[in-house]
């Protein structure tokens, strides 16, 4: 289908959506969207095209931000993009639409530091309880960060 | 009714691998369960950003002790697409022929662990025989029974000789009359039949919900299989058949992945059989242009998820690993309220768990 036509609906939905410019190997595509818009993107994929089928969430921390990538499965490979600073990373929690979403939340929240807002589940998911060594995968080397 | 608390793990003899339960019990009836991964959290993907392209082949094959295979294929996949590489047809029939024995193995392996914990001795040590002959052949092909190093970006670094393949057939042949007399045995023997059917049903609304995926999707009638749906390696040139089941329950999973296996042995003969001419692998950069990409492949286990995205050097900047075990994890507890406790070990065996591969 259905892919070039989920990628306009959200790009008419979402007028500051961008498709990533480059070229996309293995039929993914990525579209960027504004990080509170995250839950009616969700909504719209699920209730207009019955997409339910999320992935996983990859976080990562690029040395100037955090990126969330939402990689969902539509016959094809589709993927959300959203930006948050390093500092105070907040997003809205997808686990109301997605309950499969909380696991996926709960590694980005004790990986990169990003709070879920409406997360339910706040226990420590991979690392040990008495973890005080912070997150993992942020930056944390020199070169790492950008200035 | 008054409330128990029953743990187990993380250290249990149910368990194969590290995993925590804490199930509450009103009688005999699972009530509440909660569950705790990260007791073999080996910070994978933290360490594949340390290591280059290369290191990282030797360093993602032991995410799990089981389907190591597939790993490497998904990852070498993704670099592959990075690099415009295009692996040649020999190097791509090669891969998927140690994908689907990496799928018999597997599901064997899987067949042995719930016959043993629904105390079905005889199934486990037949099943566990059987599954040498493949395992026989895997080390044969590569010297390893269970980390393979078939893979290597561009390619493979192992060949078939025409006797080879030959004698593989042949004991494929041999494969194919046990698992069907192992087949044969569960699906008329009552016992086993009233220790797995109509227990620890999964809906497909909860396979949905927790976007469950794999031979647990697949029982609960979903049709999913990304070697259909996304062909990857040689599977485009495949006639493959998805097996899918209505009932969710053990019996349905038990059926879907023996049945699985069968086809995987079919698959296996067909690709030794049109085995094509030609170099196995083409040469590599070690650098990675700057790009990000998903990779995914159909493991023993469901989907596997790889997102690679290079910076432009010789070391990826972020690997993200999702396994197929989380989300069938995410969805356990749900499956286990109101099994009866006896039934617990049936339920946990039935979905094939692989811890090291949920905590990586």
């Amino acid at each position: 289908m259905q892919l070039e036509e989920i990628v306009h609906a959200l790009r008419k939905a979402f007028p500051t959506a961008s498709i990533e410019p480059r070229r996309v190997p293995l039929d993914e595509a990525f579209v960027a969207l504004p990080a509170d818009c995250i839950l009616a993107a969700v909504k719209l994929l699920i209730e207009r095209f019955d997409i339910y089928h999320l992935s996983t969430i990859t976080g990562q921390d690029t040395g100037r931000e955090i990126e969330l990538l939402y990689h969902f499965w539509a016959g094809g490979g589709l993927t959300l993009r959203i930006s948050l600073p390093r500092e105070g990373a907040r997003l809205a929690s997808v686990t109301g639409l997605v309950p499969g979403a909380a696991f996926y939340e709960r590694e980005v929240r004790e990986m990169l530091g990003v709070a879920f807002d409406g997360l339910a589940d706040q226990r420590p998911f991979l690392l040990p309880d008495d973890w005080d060594g912070g997150h993992p995968l942020l930056a944390h080397r020199p070169e790492e960060v950008a200035e | 009714m008054t409330k128990m608390v029953i743990p187990i793990g993380p250290q249990h003899p149910l368990l194969k691998e590290p995993l925590f339960f804490q199930l509450t019990v009103t009688g005999e009836r699972i009530f509440d369960s909660t569950l705790r991964i990260g007791y073999v959290y080996r910070g994978i993907e933290r360490l594949a950003q340390e290591r280059s392209y290369v290191q990282n082949l030797h360093l993602l094959e032991r995410v799990c002790g089981i389907c190591s295979h597939i790993h490497t294929t998904v990852y070498c996949q993704g670099v592959e697409a990075l690099l415009e590489l295009e692996v040649p047809p020999r190097g791509l029939y090669l891969r998927t022929l140690l994908c689907e024995l990496e799928r018999i193995h597997s599901h064997l392996l899987w067949m042995g662990v719930l016959a043993e914990n629904v105390g079905f001795t005889t199934i486990f040590m037949y099943a566990w025989r059987d599954r040498e002959i493949v395992l026989d052949i895997m080390e044969e092909l590569s010297g390893g029974r269970v980390a393979h190093a078939v893979n290597v970006v561009g390619g493979v670094r192992i060949d078939v000789g025409e006797e080879q393949a030959a004698s593989i057939m042949e004991r494929l042949d041999q494969l194919q009359g046990k698992v069907e007399d192992l087949l044969d045995v569960v699906q008329h023997e009552r016992t086993f039949r009233a220790r797995t059917q109509g227990v620890g049903k999964m809906s497909l609304e909860q396979v949905r919900r927790h976007c469950v995926v794999g031979p647990v999707a697949r029982a609960a009638g979903l049709d999913v299989d990304l070697r259909r749906d996304a062909p990857y390696a040689a599977y485009g040139r495949l006639a493959l058949r998805v097996v899918t089941a209505q009932d969710g329950d053990v019996w349905a999973c038990t059926w879907v992945r023996m049945q699985e296996a069968l086809e995987s042995l079919r698959l296996c003969r067909q690709l030794l059989l049109e085995l094509p001419e030609g170099p196995l692998a083409v040469k590599a950069a070690r650098r990675v242009p700057a790009g990000q990409v998903v990779s995914r492949a159909e493991a023993p286990r469901g989907e596997l998820l790889y997102y690679i995205r290079s910076d432009g050097s010789d070391r990826p900047a972020r690997i993200k690993i999702r396994t197929p075990t989380l989300p069938v994890l995410s969805a356990l507890p749900e499956q286990l309220r109101g099994v009866h406790t006896a039934d617990v070990p049936a339920v946990l065996s039935g979905v094939d768990l692989c811890i090291a591969c949920a905590d990586r």
